[in-house]
């Protein structure tokens, strides 16, 4: 039996969304399959947690070799992997999160401007992340668009993109600055999702939920230094793909439970959930300018090869975008 | 204490630039620093500025400044490797020399010694972040590389990493005159 | 040679290197780049890692409020409000045994309320108090170990950068973490105050060079600085009006804990124009100052970034963590043998550095004891602060040692004269470890 060392790890602790299945289901599931054949056994060296680098990293982390294995953020790398953030640059497309799990699973493997995307980058992309859909915490409810004027809501990065057109101001932060930002009232609420708003406590300063559905995100991907996978023997490799499968699916399943408990958990905590009236979101929705244009111009014909695929994809699915982005591209 | 102190800034002695008639190299590396460490020390005022301006933005007028965190971060590592060198050169780096000064005392040659392999140690490390370096710079200017968001607001990284390029090439090159000029000494004593 | 050894004997290696004097921003990084080569086999991950860390390990806006808060600092202290406050408490507490002593930590107390970083209060307040003190019959060296042992105050009385570190690694909230510090920081002070007197009537000879010179100037009600009520006022009005600033605008959400830093140094620069104690070219030694305290600082940040990510390739953080489960400590074993950890790690490491280490294996095994993670982040921040005066590295003393800048006063004599206030800060440690109430009283 020959042992292969597997350096694996992460940017953010065990018990985050997109970290909990590496080591709950990849590792036991590569592991596993291994046992069946007797042939190699993988001896794990795990650096989760941000020990070895930071969330700004997760490319350059896996890229370079620091880990062999590793939690890649795709949504924090707009300026060298812009592609894949498609979906933050077409809201209200879908709030169901395990298609998009499905979509990105089979868009990584098949859609060639992707795929090209992850072998320049010198990585082999084994399973998708995504965040649950984004709703609207704040100390308000929101019961029609002229609520959100002149409020102020965290909202960082790419989100930001979504209030244009609302009167709302977004304000830079992460989930680990929104309760104090909202408690101290530098904010009134924040664009966020239900797994990530949980253990971060934030519904006790924003009590009230309302559901917009901004949509589910394709967040990034688990995924193999290039020349580490290329080395490993075959049936590693294929063990490797498999237990990438089963994350893929033990993420899904994670999330969905998460969102499940954060209501329940939430709601029990005093949180009052409001739905956002079907007119006002067509408003919001129609509201917001072409926000996607920019991100067309940044990527070119490969955006627009990767704009239609997924939105393809997503209609192949069943489900209705509220906007269709990729219409006259 | 009828004047407060910080008119007697304590670096003083280490900032002196030598002529250049007397040593050229001293001159040059000396001018060199207090160029980049001025401009790190404006990127200070620039930084209390920025955040000043945001507060009062998203507090009066619904108009914050994006991407203010962004900037801030990067701007430490500016204002990091633009002000490396001089603090070199002055001999300011922070250090625990109570064992350091006995073995001096005792034996100036062996002090003399140890401290050049210091500094050599200090040529090395950050010759190595030069090296490290350099291939992310090249990348980043060649793919234009940018922090931020696509529509809301980008910055260019190169001239960052620019910056670390740079900045430790003039900070190795501060130790190596270090490690052959040793004074002063950590205690202010001379040779 | 299996890497956790290899990381142990690198441990060895750096303190012997800082111990013998060499620079430790070079230490740290060239011990961490043979060990990581060392370990993976792998020269070009050094390499890589290296660039990573000088890059991305410190462009953060936490990392952003260092040289303002340093800045806040300086401007404080040219603008003479640091000076204000000394005098102020100097008068009311002429009568008082140990009087400047206890003045030097009465105004630090005032004076944390505005500064976030420790080593601003040791600089301003070794050019305020030790001239001070040592004119009226006080050891240079006691003087200035005051200076360095009630600096402390400044990371422990809101707003602080350790506690924001501290909130942002273990994910509590920051506002609240500035509520938890409050009253062990009072407690800390009022400790300080204590220890003074006593040493003041009891060992006499620790604290004076001519204890009968202060004797009289304590007896003698003409001696030493006047000033009338209103004078008093006159000189705290500054101070209230940046302590308002800086921790009103926190809590009425003006601005957030990071964001006090910018804010706070921009008030202190309004005041020291204000008062005229400002001109250009003053201005821009500030300025320049600034920058040399703040970047030995942030190199430092890098250099232990860089050495802890080491660590965590070698499998130090794990094996440390499954040390600890292993163990079965309860409790009380758990928390004994942390905060003895924080200790030996404060000798060799900067206060940040250490927070980085630790926090995210340590806190969640706390949590999963039973801990409040507030009450865990005072006990962390109070254990690291020890930190900051325990020989060989101990920042506080060497930024009073070099704004002193006093040959006659060496290093080893600053350290030992902070002894006293080391076991003033293990005793309210050890109160408030047994005593969460300390820490979470008035949170919600
Ligand atoms: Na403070
Ligand atoms: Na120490």
């Amino acid at each position: 039996q020959e042992s292969i060392t597997v350096n694996i790890g992460s940017s953010h602790p065990e018990q985050n969304i997109w970290v909990y299945a590496m080591k709950n289901t990849f590792q036991p599931t590569v592991d596993k399959i291994l046992a069946e054949k007797g042939e190699y056994q993988v001896e794990w060296a795990e650096a989760y947690g941000g020990t070895l680098y930071k969330y700004t990293d997760t490319r350059e982390a896996v890229q370079d070799g620091i880990v062999d294995v590793g939690m890649v953020g795709t949504v924090w790398e707009g300026s060298t992997m812009p592609l894949q953030n498609v979906t933050y640059f077409t809201p209200f497309a879908t709030a169901d999160h395990k298609m998009l799990i499905e979509i990105f699973d089979e868009l990584n493997a098949s859609q060639p401007d992707l795929v090209k995307s992850w072998d320049s980058s010198n990585m082999v992309p084994l399973s998708s992340l995504i965040t649950d859909s984004y709703d609207v915490y704040a100390t308000f409810p929101v019961n029609e668009m002229k609520d959100l004027q002149n409020r102020r809501l965290n909202a960082p990065g790419t989100s930001a993109n979504w209030l244009q057109g609302t009167g709302a101001t977004p304000v830079d932060g992460a989930l680990t600055t929104y309760y104090t930002n909202i408690q101290t009232g530098v904010t009134e609420g924040t664009l966020s999702f239900a797994s990530g708003i949980l253990p971060t406590r934030v519904y006790e300063v924003a009590p009230e939920l309302t559901r917009v559905g901004i949509g589910s995100m394709y967040f990034g991907s688990i995924a193999a230094n290039k020349d580490f996978f290329d080395g490993l023997p075959e049936p590693v490799q294929e063990a490797f793909r498999e237990a990438g499968k089963a994350t893929s699916k033990a993420h899904g399943d994670y999330v969905s439970k998460l969102a499940e408990k954060a209501m329940t958990d939430m709601q029990a905590a005093g949180l009052k959930v409001h739905d956002l009236p079907d007119d006002q979101k067509a408003a919001w929705v129609k509201g917001l300018p072409d926000i996607v244009q920019p991100w067309l111009d940044q990527t070119g014909d490969a955006g627009k090869a990767v704009l239609s695929s997924y939105f393809a994809a997503l209609r192949e699915r069943g489900a209705t975008p509220l906007r269709n982005w990729d219409e006259g591209r | 204490m009828s004047e407060p102190n910080i008119m007697e800034p304590q670096q003083a002695e280490g900032e002196i630039i030598p002529a250049f008639a007397e040593a050229p190299v001293g001159f040059v590396l000396g001018t060199v620093t207090a160029v980049l460490s001025s401009v790190g020390t404006l990127w200070i005022g620039f930084l209390m500025a920025l955040i000043v301006a945001d507060v009062i933005g998203r507090n009066f007028f619904n108009a914050p400044i994006t991407g203010v965190a962004e900037v801030a971060g990067h701007s430490v590592v500016a204002i990091v490797f633009l002000q490396t060198a001089a603090a070199i050169m002055q001999g300011r780096l922070t250090r625990a020399d109570f064992l350091f000064r006995r073995i001096a005392d005792r034996s100036p040659r062996s002090g003399a010694a140890l401290e050049s392999l210091f500094c050599l140690v200090g040529t090395l490390v950050f010759g190595l972040v030069a090296y490290a370096s350099w291939d992310k710079m090249v990348a980043a200017f060649m793919r234009s590389e940018f922090f931020g968001v696509q529509g809301v607001f980008t910055v260019p990284t190169w001239p960052f990493r620019a910056i670390i390029v740079g900045g430790s090439i003039i900070a190795a090159l501060a130790a190596l005159y270090r490690a052959i000029h040793r004074n002063p000494l950590p205690t202010g004593q001379v040779e | 040679m299996t890497s956790l050894e290899i990381g142990f004997l690198l441990i060895g290696l750096l303190v012997g290197l800082v111990l013998f004097g060499m620079h430790i921003a070079y230490a740290l990084l060239g011990v961490a780049f043979l060990g990581i080569w060392l370990i993976r086999g792998n020269i070009d991950l050094s390499l890589r890692m290296l660039e990573l860390t000088a890059y991305s390990g410190i462009s953060d806006y936490l990392f952003a409020t260092i040289p303002l808060f340093v800045l806040m600092g300086l401007l404080v202290s040219v603008s003479n409000v640091g000076r204000d406050t000394f005098e102020v408490a100097e008068v009311l507490l002429k009568r008082v045994l140990c009087g400047l002593g206890v003045a030097t930590v009465a105004a630090n107390t005032v004076f944390a309320a505005v500064t976030g970083v420790s080593i601003a209060s040791a600089a301003v307040f070794t050019r305020v108090a030790v001239p001070e003190m040592t004119r009226h019959g006080y050891k240079a060296s006691f003087s200035a170990g005051t200076v360095a042992g009630s600096s402390v105050l400044g990371m422990l009385i809101p707003p602080s950068l350790l506690l924001i570190i501290y909130g942002v690694l273990a994910e509590v909230s920051i506002g609240g973490m500035f509520i938890a510090g409050i009253v062990p920081g009072v407690m800390l002070a009022l400790g300080f105050v204590v220890m003074l007197m006593a040493l003041a009537a009891l060992a006499p000879g620790f604290v004076f060079s001519d204890p009968e010179a202060a004797r009289s100037r304590r007896m003698d009600a003409n001696a030493g600085p006047h000033l009338t009520p209103g004078e008093i006022l006159l000189k705290l009005v500054p101070i209230i009006l940046l302590i308002i600033l800086v921790l009103g605008g926190l809590y009425t959400g003006f601005f957030t804990p990071t964001e006090a830093g910018g804010v706070g140094a921009f008030g202190a620069l309004l005041i020291a124009i204000g008062r005229r104690s400002l001109d250009r070219r003053k201005l821009w030694q500030v300025m320049k100052q600034t920058g040399t305290v703040s970047v030995s600082i942030l190199l430092l940040l890098i250099a232990a970034s860089f050495y802890s990510r080491m660590l965590s390739i070698a499998g130090l953080p794990n094996a440390i963590q499954s040390l600890v489960v292993d163990s079965g400590f309860g409790h009380w074993g758990f928390v004994l043998l942390y905060v003895a950890l924080v200790f030996l790690m404060g000798m060799i490491l900067d206060s940040t550095s250490i927070l980085l280490i630790v926090v995210p294996i340590a806190a969640p095994i706390a949590q999963g004891l039973g801990f409040d993670l507030f009450h865990f982040g005072i006990i962390t921040v109070l254990a690291v602060e020890i930190g900051l005066l325990t020989p060989p590295f101990g920042i506080s003393v060497f930024t009073v040692h070099n704004t002193l800048n006093d040959p006659g006063t060496s290093v080893e004599a600053i350290f030992l004269a902070t002894m006293p206030f080391i076991l003033v800060m293990l005793i309210v440690l050890g109160i408030v470890i047994v005593a969460p109430q300390t820490a979470t009283l008035f949170l919600g």
